[in-house]
């Protein structure tokens, strides 16, 4: 029982998601975001932590994934409350219009 | 920074649930918690976007060595680190430090306001684009005023009241003609008038001064075609010729009749309109100079002074001859013709056609047929 629900509700992610690309929306919504936090400094502040890593662990020995696992955690925890809103409304109201359930 | 993250973080986190139900107004009933944990996987996923494209991004810079470029050594940076004071811009730069100082113009040895500086030497030295503007309009507008300073000075028997309303009319004028040309101008014309040394304001004042014309200087066609438009009449004070036009108020075609025959000859050409409309009332405020160049008509003696008449005896000797010769005499350049105290103004400049005048009552009638035909020699 569990598993059908489950497997339903992946289903419907999995259709919601694949419509969020097919409409273009998902581009949009990554644009969006992008500018809003660059507009707000997070891409600065990030910077700045990542500069901190680098000098850490050594400018030739840098890897993606080091540089990966130090920002990853601290970036989602620096998005300021205002765009998470204004992104998490858009997303709200694309569900609501495509989403059959 | 960090310190408020993390206790923003925690608050976040215990208050997850409330936020969700605040934020869910639009969604319906039962299927909201699904929706809702849709809508947050998929900004997870977005932010998840922007956190790996910045690691790409600057870990690409690392390795292609351009992630450190804009930072030099310790010491430049802290030499041109950005400046958070008040009243002091970014850079550490006051921002009106120069409002306050004067400068000395090397033009007219002013002090000057800085920012007021620019503007001060163009006009001061006449170079620029406005200044030769506003000379030519201050000349232009001089013009009509010089007229009433020039006659200022032949009316020696106004009153004082007279004379200080003029001086008040020529300032007060002034100062209207200098605010149409600059709305910043509210210096005292005295002031200005002292210490404009050189340039174009100073020319114009001196125009302003000097409009006077002094007959000695001028040769006899220049007296002629100044006597053809100007009134001409010579101020016993300062000898030089009213500037003004035929027919000004301050002097009666007497007069003036009696300047062209001191000046050009007993037999010089008629005034254009004064015969006319002249009559024998003399209701003019200084009527003894008046009367001592009727005098002169009569004896034909020189008519600025009654003293200084009898010296001049060049002028009465020449004059005699040519006034006995009266009808046979053909007029030469020098505007001849006869006549002995009739006085013609100039119509036109040289070459009149034969006037002969014979007496005084005569003239009102005989000048019209000559006028006639002076205006015909001028076309």
């Amino acid at each position: 029982m569990l598993k059908r629900i489950m497997s339903k509700d992946s289903q419907m992610r999995a259709a919601i998601n694949q419509k969020l690309i097919e409409m273009g929306e998902r581009e949009r919504l990554k644009e969006l975001l992008r500018a809003k936090l660059v507009e707000c400094g997070w891409k600065d502040q990030l910077k700045a932590h990542c500069k901190d890593v680098i000098r850490e662990k050594g400018l030739e020995h840098v890897t993606v994934e080091d540089l990966v696992t130090e920002v990853t955690p601290k970036g989602r925890a620096l998005v300021p409350d205002s765009v998470k809103k204004e992104l998490l409304q858009r997303i709200r109201a694309f569900l609501a219009q495509h989403a059959t359930l | 920074m960090t310190g408020y993250q993390s206790y923003y973080l925690a608050v976040k986190t215990s208050n997850r649930d409330f936020q969700m139900k605040m934020e869910d107004m639009p969604l319906s009933g039962p299927d909201n918690t699904r929706l809702e944990a849709l809508a947050h996987d998929i900004y997870s996923e977005l932010v998840e976007d922007a956190c790996l494209g910045l690691c790409f991004e600057v870990h690409r810079a690392v390795k292609q060595g351009y992630f450190f470029l804009d930072e030099t050594d310790q010491e430049s940076m802290k030499e041109f680190e950005i400046v958070d004071q008040p009243g002091v811009d970014i850079f550490g730069q006051v921002y009106n430090q120069w409002k306050n100082k004067e400068c000395e113009c090397p033009n007219c040895k002013r002090l000057i306001a800085a920012s007021r500086f620019a503007p001060h030497l163009e006009k001061c030295l006449g170079m620029g684009r406005n200044s030769s503007r506003i000379a030519n309009r201050r000349l232009a507008s001089s013009n009509n005023m010089s007229k009433s300073e020039s006659d200022q000075e032949d009316n020696d028997d106004l009153n004082d009241n007279d004379w200080s309303y003029g001086a008040e009319k020529k300032t007060k004028k002034r100062k209207s003609d200098k605010s149409q040309n600059s709305p910043r101008r509210s210096k005292s014309l005295k002031h200005k008038n002292g210490e404009i040394g050189s340039g174009v304001g100073a020319e114009s004042y001196k125009y302003n001064y000097n409009t006077g014309i002094s007959y000695e200087t001028l040769g006899p066609d220049e007296v002629r075609s100044l006597l053809t438009t100007q009134c001409g009449v010579i101020s016993e004070h300062t000898k030089k010729m009213c500037t003004r036009s035929q027919r000004c108020p301050q002097h009666t075609d007497e007069q003036r009749r009696a300047v062209r025959v001191f000046l050009l000859g007993p037999s010089a050409p008629t005034l254009p309109d004064a015969d006319a409309v002249e009559t024998d009332s003399f209701d003019i405020p200084d009527a003894q100079p008046l009367m001592s160049r009727l005098q002169w008509e009569d004896s034909d003696i020189s008519p600025t002074d009654s003293a200084s008449s009898k010296a001049s005896t060049n002028h009465s000797d020449s004059r005699k001859p040519k006034k006995k010769k009266k009808p046979s005499l053909p007029l030469n350049s020098g505007g001849g013709g006869s006549g002995s105290g009739s006085l013609a103004g100039g119509g036109g400049s040289s070459s009149q056609s034969n006037i002969s005048i014979s007496t005084k009552k005569k003239r009102p009638k005989l000048s019209a047929p000559p006028i006639s035909s002076i205006y015909d020699d001028l076309n």
